[in-house]
């Protein structure tokens, strides 16, 4: 795993639990047509804006956000 | 420092021991503050009783020795008669005016001060209407006017009658004193049950406060796990407070969303391979 993707699955975790390397990885090859393991810090803005919309219809809508706004900050 | 569970029970814990401990302390204090209220008052209610029992004891023999001093005159002379009977007198009215004093010191009320307050000076009206019997007699024993004797009389009469005034009030300040220590201890048994009440009050509010905080989010987790258990994920986990079950909320929460991410996986898988499946 790339040094961002550890970072952003830290900053997941406490979010997903044991979900977040698969909802991130579906996250990534579904819409950045990357795998997880790639990810850069050039994508997390992309992948913010996909994780909030995504992470809404599992969680609070207000956490979603508060997950997204987190990763994009990275 | 962070509002755990333990720190709420114990500062709870701490908050009704000490509250009962104020409790307890404010009730003795107002006990054994009426109470010696209560003994001060009997103290001087007995005190103005007795003295002016003693007064009035004093005033009578004065009387007695002066009357005994008059008839003496004439049956053992006159100088003979005042060395036998005036010097005990004037001992007599020298106490009368010693308690007097005393009564007008201790008494508790003004009016009972004023009542009192009379008994030196009709004390020393019949000191001086005595000494003016002294005078007309002589050493000689020579006839007494009238108006001395009569002024004497006088004398005598207004002492009598303000040392049995100082008695009843006497009477009535003992009474008084029976009066107010009733009044004292019921106002004690108000005041102490007043007091507890409130403790009361305090401790049942703080309990069931520290109920309420550890309770509500309790019960909503159980609600919780019990609608995951029958499959229902479509709930929020809501975190109540930032202690050790705020952080099971938050478990409960990661749980749940965890849960229904993998569902909505296979989900996705099986729709997917029903599709191909479909498709051959």
């Amino acid at each position: 795993m790339s040094e961002t993707s550890d970072k952003v699955v830290a900053i997941s975790k406490p979010y997903f639990g044991p979900a977040t390397e698969s909802f991130l990885n579906r996250q990534c090859i579904g819409h950045l047509s990357i795998g997880f393991n790639a990810l850069e810090q050039s994508h997390l803005k992309e992948l913010a804006k996909w994780v909030e919309p995504a992470a809404a219809k599992i969680m609070d809508p207000n956490k979603a956000a508060e997950v997204a706004k987190k990763i994009a900050r990275l | 420092m962070k509002p755990t569970i333990k720190n709420k029970l114990v500062g709870g814990c701490t908050g009704l021991l000490l509250v009962i401990l104020g409790v307890a302390c404010i009730g003795a204090f107002s006990v054994f503050s009426l109470r010696r209220s209560a003994f001060e008052t009997t103290r001087v209610g007995d005190r103005l009783n007795s003295e002016s029992l003693e007064v009035q004891v004093h005033t009578l023999q004065a009387h007695n020795l002066a009357r005994a001093y008059l008839n003496g005159i004439t049956t053992m002379g006159a100088e003979q008669a005042k060395s036998t009977f005036l010097d005990e007198a004037e001992f007599e009215i020298n106490e009368i005016q010693n308690l007097a004093a005393n009564l007008v010191k201790i008494s508790p009320t003004e009016a009972k001060r004023a009542k009192f307050a009379r008994i030196p000076a009709a004390a020393d009206a019949y000191t001086q209407a005595l000494d003016n019997i002294v005078k007309a007699a002589g050493n000689k024993g020579a006839a007494i006017p009238k108006e001395t004797l009569d002024a004497y009389e006088g004398a005598a009469t207004r002492l009598t009658e303000s040392a049995e005034d100082g008695e009843v009030a006497g009477h009535e300040s003992s009474q008084t004193s029976q009066e107010q220590i009733e009044a004292t201890s019921k106002r004690s048994v108000e005041l102490v049950t007043g007091v507890s009440l409130m403790g009361l009050l305090l401790a049942l509010t703080m309990s069931v406060t520290l109920s309420r905080a550890i309770l509500i989010p309790v019960e909503h987790l159980k609600q919780v796990a019990e609608n995951v258990s029958m499959g229902n994920l479509d709930i929020t986990v809501h975190r109540y407070s930032e202690d050790e079950i705020g952080d099971l909320a938050d478990s409960f929460s990661r749980m749940v969303t965890a849960v229904k991410f993998f569902r909505s996986e296979v989900e996705t898988v099986q729709a997917e391979a029903g599709s191909g499946r479909g498709g051959r």
